[in-house]
């Protein structure tokens, strides 16, 4: 009786594993599966967020199987760089962009960051939220500030979607907008939603296999083990 | 078949050897949920090695290639995803299996006489291992590995009068750096799997020699049939054999249910900030050594003084080793001690769970001080059995096992 | 302890049937550890078909670029090499081809799309070194008979102006020519077929 005590610790211990969730973020659906929301993320993020952030892990062949793309699509919208001798970058290529970590320092006071693994290490609903807390601030040097992140270096990117929002109260909570941005608010959600589900692929392909094929082997496990169990009591009659 | 094994048998002696250790082995026959450790102990033990020799044709154990190597291993190398996550969960599980394990060992008595040397053998295990999990989790070379590292080898350098050259030594250089990485590497591929072969090796040897304790703390030996067969013995294979492959494909379930599923267990088996690359001039928020070594971290943390920490968390591990010393009540299993034993027992198991949690966790006050209480349980849990031990009032000892229905 | 009798049929069967979904698992666990030493995304990559430009090659002269750690050879022959090609020539070994050492497409005595340019792997097939070229008939070296082609200067193997070896060489079999096609008449992507085959 006084082993099962013992448990008690685990319980406690699993309870407060759930309650550490920063209750700050703002939560987002990553939904892998939706291909099409993928390939807008693959779209903003090549087009605003590549020519500062490389994704250096990440190779645009894996786009046929991971995005449903073909490799002209791929190859005609989604690579903008070139090799060393000009000619465009093969398919097959790392995602490397043309970022000097120099000049970018001077710029920026620091090299933007790669962002291939930024969804493991921050979690997708802090980039969901980062995204979403761009707000006007004119002493900053882009003229933007960041809730999640203060004084960050990058400016707001995505502004030409969202708009400017200027806060109306002193710890940020409230905010309204003083310039507007080509989408609207839910447009906006929609696509910042595609930029994080993008990017949580990327942080980690590997995710679209484990699940399916984790999902036959715990099918194959349990077959075993019901059998195993079987065979087990049925050596153990012998045991009195 | 059997002109073949009869060849063999004048050459080597396999079918002596089958004999001996599975068919005519005799185990007792009342084994219950926590015997399945140590099978489950040898296949992580074996899994490791396979998962490790297919992660080394990739990995380069370089600093500035190591962290795009394991992203190569994830992304690009066909099932390299697989691999890495089966020897991440399963260093992980390999602690879970080795605590339960250890835990058996202190509920039945399995330590006491004439098993004080698998103990030791078991132990050293327990620190090689500790030490092959180290050295292991720098590999990665993520801002977790190198800043985890650097705050354990510097309590080295806590040490009075050897310490700083003993760091430096450890080091290979002036701070963590390639040369550690590379070091850590020969450790961690080769020389520590050696060493834990031969350990797991003699302590199965030492196994054998005595034969297993049970839950009910009798000595089968004492009570043998005409035969010299023990009464409540039973022959390993095919008993346990058979009863290991459903143990096995049991404990497969969950593993592979964190495998597939939850890789990182927010957390707590993949660290987050371990997806950053190391960076010597950037300190991360939390440094927390992975939850295995949180319990005798908290004890570290404990401690006011630095080499006072260092040494409270190594005594907190050599204590273990003494145990068949300490403990000096006759009766070996919890069964039929004595209630305080069971409530001692008790709480060093809760002080040694709580440690581990506050070891997660950031330095607060509230925390420190429920940290030294707890530190003051576990120590307190050796000192205490220690008097206890000779008086204690236990039932009495049935000479056969019993079988719960 | 128990007499030892025949086990049971239930017993036998649970006992095989354990064994034969452990070999399926076991069989289903090995092949992530096989296929993982397969080529990954980078050897893939770095073995990608090249795009070659040919449109500065002269008459007579060669070019090599490297594909597969491999050079390639792009020659562009003459009229006159081309004619040579075309004659009987009772020197070589396989003159039809007929060894599987050449795509479908160039199944002929060009060994090639365009008997103008004749692209081939520059490695003997004897043990792997490169062979010279050696366009010029009647050398001194190679003798009075030589009508011209490639020479392979480890173990002396020579092959004609498509790289198809000559009788009692060391070299087992012609020069392989890799898969390729014509983007357009300058431009050629060695390592992999194009849509007309």
């Amino acid at each position: 009786m006084n082993k099962y005590i013992l448990i008690l610790p685990f319980i406690f211990y699993s309870s407060l594993v759930g309650a550490s969730a920063n209750p700050e973020l703002q939560t987002v659906l990553i939904d892998l599966n939706n291909k099409a929301s993928l390939q807008r993320g693959a779209k903003i993020f090549m087009n605003n967020c590549f020519g500062c952030h490389s994704l250096k892990y990440q190779r645009y062949v894996k786009f046929i199987d991971h995005l449903s793309l073909d490799q002209e699509t791929i190859e005609t919208n989604l690579i903008f760089t070139t090799d060393r001798n000009g000619k465009p970058t093969k398919i097959g290529s790392l995602m490397l962009n043309a970022v000097n970590p120099d000049h970018s320092k001077e710029s920026f006071g620091i090299t933007p960051p790669d962002l291939t693994l930024i969804a493991r290490s921050r979690g997708p609903d802090w980039l969901y939220t980062f995204l979403m807390s761009f707000y006007q601030d004119e002493s900053r040097p882009f003229g933007v500030n960041n809730k999640l992140y203060p004084n960050i270096s990058m400016p707001h990117v995505l502004w030409w979607m969202e708009g400017i929002k200027k806060p109306i109260n002193s710890d940020l909570s409230e905010f309204e907008y003083v310039k507007k941005g080509n989408m609207t608010e839910i447009e906006y959600k929609q696509s910042t939603t595609d930029l994080v589900n993008f990017l949580t692929y990327v942080s980690e392909p590997a995710q679209l296999d484990r699940y399916r094929i984790g999902f036959w082997v715990m099918i194959f496990l349990v077959i075993f083990s019901f059998v195993a169990f079987l065979l087990k009591i049925e050596y153990w009659k012998d045991i009195d | 078949m059997n002109r073949l094994m009869a060849w063999i048998d004048e050459r080597l002696p396999v079918s002596n050897f089958v004999k001996n250790h599975l068919s005519q082995y005799y185990a007792p026959k009342n084994f219950n949920f926590f015997y399945y450790f140590g099978a489950l102990a040898i296949f992580i033990f074996i899994l490791q090695i396979v998962t490790g020799i297919f992660l080394t044709i990739n990995y380069k154990p370089d600093a500035a290639q190591a962290f795009a190597s394991v992203e190569y291993i994830m992304r690009d190398v066909e099932w390299g995803w697989l691999i890495r996550y089966m020897h991440s969960t399963g260093a992980s599980f390999f602690f879970i299996i080795i605590y339960l394990h250890m835990f058996r060992a202190m509920m039945y008595g399995s330590y006491k006489n004439p098993r004080e040397l698998l103990w030791i053998f078991g132990m050293l295990i327990f620190v090689l291992l500790m030490a092959e999990a180290f050295m292991g989790y720098l590999l990665p070379w993520g801002q977790m590995s190198y800043w985890g590292a650097q705050v354990i080898i510097s309590l080295f350098g806590a040490i009075p009068f050897i310490g700083e050259s003993l760091a430096l030594w450890i080091r290979g250089d002036y701070v963590i750096s390639d040369a550690t990485l590379n070091r850590f590497f020969a450790f961690h591929v080769i020389a520590l799997p050696l060493l834990l072969f031969a350990l797991i090796y003699l302590h199965l040897a030492a196994l054998h020699t005595t034969g297993s304790n049970n839950p009910d703390g009798i000595e089968i030996k004492e009570h043998k049939d005409e035969n010299g067969i023990p009464l409540d013995g039973i022959p390993f294979h095919p008993y346990y054999t058979v009863k290991d492959v459903f143990g096995l494909s049991f404990f497969l379930i969950i593993f592979a249910f964190i495998v597939f599923f939850l890789p990182e267990l927010g957390g707590y088996f993949l660290e987050k900030d371990n997806f950053v690359p190391a960076n010597p001039l950037k300190t991360p928020e939390h440094i927390v050594p992975v939850w295995y070594f949180t319990p005798f971290y908290a004890i570290l943390r404990a401690i006011p003084d630095k080499f006072g920490g260092v040494l409270a968390m190594g005594l907190a591990i050599f204590v273990l080793f003494l145990l068949p010393w300490i403990d000096r009540c006759s009766v070996k299993s919890m069964r039929y001690r004595s209630r305080i034993y069971k409530i001692l027992l008790t709480f060093f198991a809760i002080s040694f769970v709580g440690l581990g949690y506050i070891g997660m966790n950031p330095v607060t006050p509230i925390l420190t001080w429920i940290g030294r209480l707890f530190t003051l349980i576990y120590f307190g849990f050796f000192i205490a059995l220690y008097f206890i031990s000779p008086k204690e009032k236990t039932k009495k000892v049935p000479d056969r096992v019993t079988t719960h229905e | 302890m128990t007499e030892s009798k025949k086990p049971s049929n239930r017993r036998k069967f649970l006992t095989h049937l354990t064994q034969v979904l452990g070999g399926v698992g076991g069989v289903f666990s090995i092949i992530p550890f096989l296929k993982t030493m397969s080529p990954s995304s980078r050897a893939k990559a770095a073995g990608a078909p090249i795009e070659i430009d040919i449109s500065n090659l002269q008459p007579g002269s060669y070019k090599v670029v490297e594909w597969r750690g491999k050079p390639v050879w792009i020659v562009r022959r003459t009229q006159n090499m081309i004619d040579k090609t075309l004659e009987d020539n009772n020197q070589l070994s396989d003159p039809k081809s007929l060894e599987e050492h050449q795509p479908n497409y160039t199944k002929n005595k060009f060994r090639s799309i365009n008997p103008e340019y004749l692209v081939l792997l520059g490695v003997c097939t004897h043990l792997g070194c490169s062979p010279l070229y050696k366009p010029n008939a009647k050398s001194k070296e190679l003798g009075l008979d030589w009508k011209g082609g490639f020479f392979c200067p480890c173990h002396g193997s020579k092959f004609d102006l498509s790289g198809r070896v000559h009788k009692g060489m060391p070299a087992p079999y012609n020069l392989e020519v890799p898969p390729y096609y014509f983007v357009s008449e300058t431009k050629i992507i060695v390592g992999e077929n194009g849509d007309n085959v």
